[in-house]
């Protein structure tokens, strides 16, 4: 009996696997979507370049001291301190002040200034090293002789070295690259296989064979056959996506931005493997919803009615993402971590970017992995209490207003 | 002889609408059993509460002692529903592959080619069900019922919509199940069919039995009256 209800799952896994990948659309989305994700992440680039950003702390308020080895500043400058690089860190990391900068003694060959400063953001557009430069000049114009600004501030270059709150030098953007890479794929999988899978769950219903099928397999073994079969598609078209890159940046690994990149990367492997468990659950719960609706609705014309608010409260901690920079994650961010829908990208987001705590990340893996559970199971009850209902009834208040 | 389905006391309400009410009838292994009745008499209903797409409001419906499930069950079902329909992207031939390996046939793709020679298909193999008439989809569908020879047969008005020779083709088919032994519950509006095929029947009215046992005791219970008859003076009032 069991070679029997194994044969069946493997069955539907083999006859959705086939015929999803003999669809042309399939491999035009192989090809196209790569695309399409280059076009966005380049507008958003270029919006996001001009867009405001997580400066408005630095402003004229700010308190910095300046440590000159190369004796360009007057000493009695209230801002120059003495006592070396290792005590202007040492006050931004106590928070005595905001900023430290650093001129070396070889400033007039190297034109080199470092700047320290706590940051929990990530800075890809240099927003937060420009407004610190232009604090730096604000500083030096109020106080100094012009010809000594001029020879400060005429041509030089800066390495920001950002410190966390704990004083440890910051990496949040290195930090961020693999969950953040994570992410990505979670939402290719969502705009490619959510109204699939839901439309697959819904085709027996569509085409009258539900009693048909459901008298040769049980609905545990239909459901779970196609969940597989769609799986490894989606792990085909995120290879198709992912192994072009990698190859890129193998090729180019010499190019000095990619190297740069590269070698940001920061791997911790705790938060690899939780990043990757974050992924999976996430994707099974995307599962869970999406079949859930092709269980209750009787046609896929019925089902284009629900993919759209599932896809959107998915994504929607992305229309917030701003709020997701913020060190210190407000009400509402909390509310998007932990409600159902939104649950997986917006832990996704907080892991990318370092403001989420190891038990808030295990409260919300273990959350979707419970919910996941769940909504599957339900799906497979509903399908076959669902099976024969070929048209979609609506509660009281809902037929009312339709 | 052995009992293959038991339906006792079954009472089925959708809301307020009690649509089955008290019923009770037994299906014996290798018999072939009329259920008949008018449009809405509750046939439809019967069949699926069997099959567990309906949870009874009160009795029991049992295939081989026990609730219906599909890979528990020692019994092996066919069902051909009211509700038609294939996969209509899929070739024939795919299809009845692909209900072969569910079923468990050990080499599908041979039963197919032997079937859709059985029922002159065999030249629409390639083609998808879409591009075939309602009556070769019909044939395709009862192939897929009936692949793994099951011990009972479920066919809810299996010859509707189709023409004299296609009608005949499927007694034969159900006669030769029958000979080697498969129960059948047959669904039709054709009492030429019931006169000729069945052993027993059940005529349902408003969810109600009006009539049980074999042919020729509703006929002696009716004055000896045809089945056609019977149905009319059961049914007719309906309509009045």
């Amino acid at each position: 009996m069991s070679r029997i209800k194994n044969s069946a799952t493997f069955a539907v896994f083999k006859f959705e696997f086939v015929r999803q990948i003999k669809k042309p659309s399939f491999w035009a989305s192989i090809i196209l979507f790569p695309l399409l994700i280059f076009g966005f992440s380049l507008i958003a680039f270029l919006v996001g370049k001009d867009s405001a950003t997580n400066v408005e702390k630095y402003d004229e308020n700010s308190t910095i001291a300046v440590v000159d080895e190369a004796r360009l500043l007057p000493e009695e400058a209230p801002f120059v301190i003495d006592g070396g690089r290792e005590r202007g860190v040492e006050m931004v990391k106590n928070q005595e002040v905001d900023l430290f900068f650093y001129i070396p003694a070889d400033f007039s060959e190297s034109r080199n200034i470092e700047f320290y400063h706590i940051s929990e953001t990530i800075d890809i557009f240099n927003a937060e090293s420009n407004a610190i430069r232009a604090i730096l000049s604000q500083y030096l114009t109020a106080n100094l002789d012009p010809a000594v600004v001029v020879a400060i501030t005429g041509n030089f270059n800066v390495a920001d070295n950002p410190l966390t709150s704990s004083g440890e030098p910051s990496n949040a953007l290195g930090q961020a690259i693999i969950p953040l890479v994570f992410l990505v794929l979670y939402f290719i999988f969502l705009i490619l296989f959510g109204s699939r899978l839901l439309m697959t769950v819904v085709e027996e219903k569509e085409n009258r064979i539900s009693e048909m099928i459901l008298t040769s397999v049980s609905a545990k073994h239909l459901i779970v056959g196609k969940i597989f079969s769609m799986l490894l598609l989606g792990v085909i078209q995120i290879l198709a996506f992912v192994l072009p890159i990698i190859i890129l940046l193998f090729v180019f690994r010499d190019n000095a931005v990619i190297s740069r990149i590269i070698s940001l990367i920061v791997v911790n492997p705790t938060n690899l493997i939780l990043t990757i468990l974050l992924f999976i659950f996430s994707t099974f719960f995307l599962i869970g919803a999406s079949t859930f609706v092709g269980a209750v609705v009787p046609t896929a014309k019925d089902a284009s009615q629900f993919i759209g608010p599932i896809v959107i409260g998915t994504v929607f901690p992305l229309y917030f993402m701003q709020l997701f920079l913020m060190p210190e994650p407000g009400a509402f961010v909390e509310f998007l971590t932990y409600f159902p829908l939104s649950a997986p990208m917006a832990l996704m987001l907080r892991n990318a970017f370092g403001t989420l705590s190891m038990p808030g990340f295990l409260i919300g893996l273990v959350e979707i992995a419970v919910m996941s559970v769940v909504i599957i199971r339900v799906t497979i009850k509903t399908f076959v209490k669902n099976a024969i209902n070929f048209s979609l009834v609506l509660p009281k208040f809902a037929r009312k207003r339709r | 002889m052995k009992n293959i389905v038991e339906v006792k006391n079954f009472r089925m309400d959708f809301g307020k609408k009690t649509v089955i009410r008290d019923l009770s009838f037994s299906v014996k292994a290798g018999e072939i059993f009329g259920l008949l009745g008018s449009n809405g008499s509750g046939k439809t209903t019967t069949l699926r509460a069997l099959l567990g797409f309906y949870t009874p409001t009160a009795g029991e419906l049992l295939i081989d002692g026990r609730p219906y499930d599909p890979e528990d069950s020692s019994v092996v079902v066919g069902y051909l529903p009211e509700e038609r329909g294939l996969y209509r992207k899929e070739t024939v031939m795919d299809t009845l592959i692909y209900f072969g390996e569910l079923k468990g046939l050990k080499n599908p793709e041979e039963w197919a080619l032997r079937y859709l020679k059985r029922v002159n298909l065999l030249d629409k193999a390639k083609e998808k069900l879409e591009k075939l008439s309602g009556g070769q989809q019909q044939k395709i569908q009862l192939g897929v019922t009936i692949m793994n020879e099951p011990k009972l047969l479920i066919l809810d008005e299996p010859t509707k919509g189709f023409d004299p020779v296609n009608r005949r083709l499927l007694m034969d088919i159900i006669d030769e199940l029958h000979k080697k032994g498969t129960a059948v519950i047959l669904i039709t509006h054709y009492m030429d069919e019931v006169e000729k095929l069945c052993d027993r029947a059940l005529l349902l009215k408003d969810g109600v039995a009006r009539a049980y046992g074999s042919i020729s005791e509703i006929k002696k219970e009716f004055g000896g009256k045809s089945l056609d008859q019977i149905f009319i003076d059961i049914y007719g009032e309906e309509n009045e």
